[in-house]
């Protein structure tokens, strides 16, 4: 057994210490890095999807390109298909997003001058998050035709996990809910 | 009361960590033993305190004290008890004060068991743990606090405050109950029960060897007693983030109803990163133990894998990234970041500071490209690259382009299935080698010998897999790969406990668990290697291979996939069950070969009380070792209900994803069991160092 031979007591690192650069090892990693490097750029460059707002995808040259955009679900304009799985509904611009979610996409969704973008998706089972004023994060193209064909629906809903501001109705007992 | 109480515990258990860290750090410089001995006391107090003051709060969930704004947010009087109990965790607040609760028993525990054994840490250990508890003490406190009350003022206004108000009154309670919101319905699930406290119970408990690490570069006793004295935590810590990880792909795959279990979301990945950097550090230190090397690396891996943590909680909690996973956009997120910030500049220096006075350096230098401890180098830059490959894609490119490009770019689960397979692909091929390395100098031709009987094993099970799932060469080839790292894990045990068997003329029971328990350590770590490689075979069989189809069926029709047929038996609408929620359930029945194999009920949720979402889509399932046939009902006819639309996926080899995690378990379990003649610390120093020698 060579491990044997070689090992060194305890007492004795002081060798080690003043060892010199080890190339085989030094060469070995940097062609790992560059290896992987390479796969992280190449897969980033296939992967980027520009996360834009619908004022910026309207107004600027985005037909056929993948993108990400992000907006306020209209609830009366969902049309939901289920035999063929088809999915249509419109989002409006979201201008700034504050602090108080709930409150932007209501204002959102309510804004007569809002940019509006009519949305298609196919082959998708309508998710349980999907109704009004719910953010909808979608990825996908938009057609020559104005329509934007997504293909991954992320949806957010501002009372998901916490309600937004203490709800004045605890006080009046005739306010609803 | 109950939330004075709460409050006031919360607030005496952050005055104890402020306290036992300020006083630590002082008796320590001043070497003063009554000094450590408060200190010691105060941090022990923390857990009691954060008893006391969970207790409250779940006393008030469970009685409905609904004027605590928390209680009024995640509960209504249609919530069961044991919903109660787990809401908890439900949300921002409550979670927090969850975390911080476990983070004190963290600490009660590593004081209790190694105050005696780490004397010289210890006072250190101390300072840091009881430093990051306050620090998410003072969240609750001040940003997040569960305890808060509602109160109308005499102008009518409804406000916020723990205690009394001065002309204030408490709203009615009939009202509070009938205002209040209900859990949310995604969070109603056994796998959201389990889930958050296994995930939190790994993310803290990285605080015990993150400590321990910071303790050995404050006092300078930089041997491997910081890393013998965590070894347990550390695989305490990591066994819960693999199930917390586990379990939350199992409630994604129950809950969120579109027949997979990891997307490559931010959120899931905030949470993957740590256990990267863990599981390279669990492996890298077995070095530093028996062969003096990677020092500096390891206390690297370790401070990385705790700075990994806090930025997960960050990036979930600020709102920093859209993920159905994340909490709402919150106040907490400039002081997290701040502290994630700290912890990091902090532990680097330190490390850099020990680094450059050499008293880092190695005992030995690497020789031999196969020996074991070159192959745990390189296990450990894979697991470093996948963390860097992960990291960019989830927080990198968007942060660096919102910042430099000002665009704002994010990559999509494309970037993560190109780049992260060769690497996964790559630590599979590692685990089946290492394990047949020797420390020092291995042969290839040595390694390729040990590797024949193994590749035979795992070719057979190939030629299982490829009978109950055709597929191509390659996906063939690299279900070898993985089942090549479980088969040597496999062999490597057989032929231990053959050689006692024959040796010493035990039979093969008795053979297998003297083996095991002579190095618990290494043979539970074959459990876990195995236990991946049924993990591994089980992700990529159901990514590569799922199958889906959807129809509209009337009653009595069948549709047909894979292999199974579906019929669709009738429709059960309107069932309300104890909590209030209303279901409409779809019977179909699945059928193969001509026999009926199981019975199952894909049904919609509606939760009339829950504020925003209300509707929750529940699959039904059959599960196999070779397939699950998971079956969500989409839509139906109204009213008759003659017809109803099913989306069907079949997911092969899926359960083995949830079985190889029950292995998991079970070999970690293996792994830590304490050896006779130690205590579960183990870690008492042969030489406890007197308090009155301790070095600065």
């Amino acid at each position: 057994m060579t491990q044997v031979a070689w090992e060194k007591p305890e007492s004795a690192p002081e060798e080690a210490a003043r060892s010199g650069v080890q190339w085989k090892y030094l060469v070995g990693f940097v062609a790992l890095f560059v290896g992987i490097g390479y796969l992280i750029l190449q897969g980033t460059i296939s992967g980027a999807r520009y996360f834009i707002t619908i004022d910026e995808l309207l107004a600027g040259d985005y037909v056929g390109q993948t993108v990400r955009i992000s907006g306020a679900v209209i609830g009366d304009t969902i049309q939901y298909d289920p035999q063929n799985l088809i999915i249509d509904f419109t989002i409006a611009n979201i201008p700034n997003e504050t602090k108080d979610l709930a409150r932007t996409l209501y204002e959102a969704a309510h804004d007569p001058n809002a940019a509006k973008l009519a949305i298609h998706i196919r082959d998708q089972v309508k998710p349980d998050l999907l109704q009004n004023e719910a953010q909808a994060i979608l990825t996908g193209k938009l057609g020559t035709d104005g329509i934007f064909y997504a293909t991954e629906v992320l949806l957010k809903c501002p009372s998901r996990y916490e309600e937004a501001a203490p709800n004045q109705a605890i006080a009046d007992p005739l306010a609803g809910k | 009361m109950l939330a004075e109480l709460g409050f006031i515990a919360t607030f005496l258990a952050f005055l104890a960590a402020l306290y036992a860290a300020g006083m630590a750090f002082y008796g320590v410089r001043r070497r003063d033993d009554r000094l450590l001995l408060s200190a010691r006391n105060a941090a022990l107090a923390t857990f009691p305190l954060m008893s006391v003051s969970l207790g409250a709060l779940l006393i008030a969930l469970v009685t409905q004290q609904y004027q605590i704004a928390y209680v009024w947010n995640v509960t209504d009087p249609n919530t069961p008890t044991f919903f109660r109990i787990t809401a908890l965790w439900g949300a921002q607040a409550g979670s927090l004060l969850f975390w911080s609760g476990i983070m004190s028993a963290f600490a009660f525990g590593t004081i209790a068991l190694n105050w005696h054994g780490q004397r010289r840490l210890m006072p250190y250990v101390i300072t840091y743990i009881m430093l990051t508890l306050a620090f998410f003490l003072g969240l609750s406190l001040f940003l997040e606090n569960p305890f808060e009350r509602y109160w109308i003022m005499p102008d009518n206004s409804v406000v916020k405050s723990v205690f009394a108000l001065s002309g204030a009154v408490p709203p009615a309670a009939a009202r509070l109950a009938e205002t209040s919101h209900g859990l949310n319905p995604l969070l109603r699930h056994f796998g959201m029960i389990v889930h958050p406290p296994l995930l939190y119970m790994g993310f803290v408990g990285f605080i015990i060897p993150f400590a321990f690490a910071m303790a050995a570069l404050a006092s300078g006793d930089l041997s491997t007693g910081w890393i013998k004295a965590t070894r347990r935590w550390t695989l305490l810590a990591w066994v819960s983030l693999s199930l917390g990880l586990v379990l939350g792909g199992r409630w994604a795959y129950d809950v969120l109803g579109w027949g997979g279990w990891w997307g490559w979301d931010p959120v899931e990945n905030a949470a993957f990163l740590p256990w990267l950097l863990g599981t390279a550090f669990l492996h890298s230190v077995m070095i530093q133990e028996k062969r003096g090397m990677l020092k500096v690396w390891n206390m690297f891996l370790m401070l990385g894998t705790f700075s990994a943590v806090i930025f997960g909680t960050f990036a979930t909690r600020s709102g920093l990234v859209d993920s159905v996973h994340s909490f709402a956009r919150s106040g907490i997120g400039f002081p997290l970041f701040f502290f994630w910030f700290s912890v990091t500049a902090v532990s680097v220096g330190m490390l850099l500071w020990r680094w450059r006075r050499g008293e880092l350096r190695d005992d030995r230098r690497f020789n031999g490209l196969l020996s074991r401890e070159s192959l745990f180098v390189l296990n450990n830059i894979v697991f470093v690259m996948l963390f860097i490959a992960i990291f960019w894609g989830s927080f990198g490119a968007p942060i660096v382009s919102e910042l430099f490009l000002g665009t704002n770019i994010t990559l999509g689960k494309d970037y993560f299935l190109q780049v992260t397979p060769p690497l996964f692909l790559a630590l599979f091929i590692l685990m089946g080698v290492a394990p047949l390395s020797a420390w020092g100098v291995t042969s290839l031709l040595r390694l390729g010998k040990a590797l024949i009987v193994p590749a035979l094993l795992a070719a057979a099970m190939v030629a299982l897999l490829a009978l109950m799932q055709p597929a191509e060469p390659l996906v063939l080839l690299i279900y070898g790969v993985i089942a090549l790292s479980g088969t040597v894990a496999l062999w490597e045990t057989y032929r231990g406990a053959a050689a006692r068997h024959k040796t010493l003329g035990e039979n093969w029971a008795t053979a297998v668990t003297a083996l095991v328990a002579r190095n618990r350590r290494r043979y539970g770590g074959y459990l876990i290697h195995l236990s991946i490689a049924i993990v591994g075979i089980g992700a990529l069989g159901s990514e590569l291979y799922q199958q889906e189809t959807q129809r509209t069926l009337a009653v009595g029709q069948s549709l047909a996939l894979g292999g199974y047929t579906m019929r669709y038996d009738g429709f059960l609408g309107g069932q309300i069950a104890d909590d209030g929620r209303v279901m409409d359930i779809a019977q179909v029945t699945v059928i193969r070969d001509g026999r009926e194999i199981a019975h199952l009920r894909p049904r919609r949720d509606f939760y009339p009380n829950a504020e925003g979402m209300n509707t929750m889509t529940i699959p039904a399932a059959h599960s196999t070792a070779e397939n699950d046939f998971y079956v969500l009902l989409v839509d139906w006819e109204a009213i008759s209900a003659s017809s109803a639309t099913f989306k069907v996926f079949i997911n092969p080899l899926i359960n083995l994803i949830w079985w190889g995690s029950l292995l998991l378990v079970f070999g970690t379990l293996v792994g830590m069991y304490p050896d006779e003649k130690h205590a579960l610390a183990t870690a008492v120093a042969a030489q406890p160092s007197r308090l009155a020698g301790v070095k600065a």
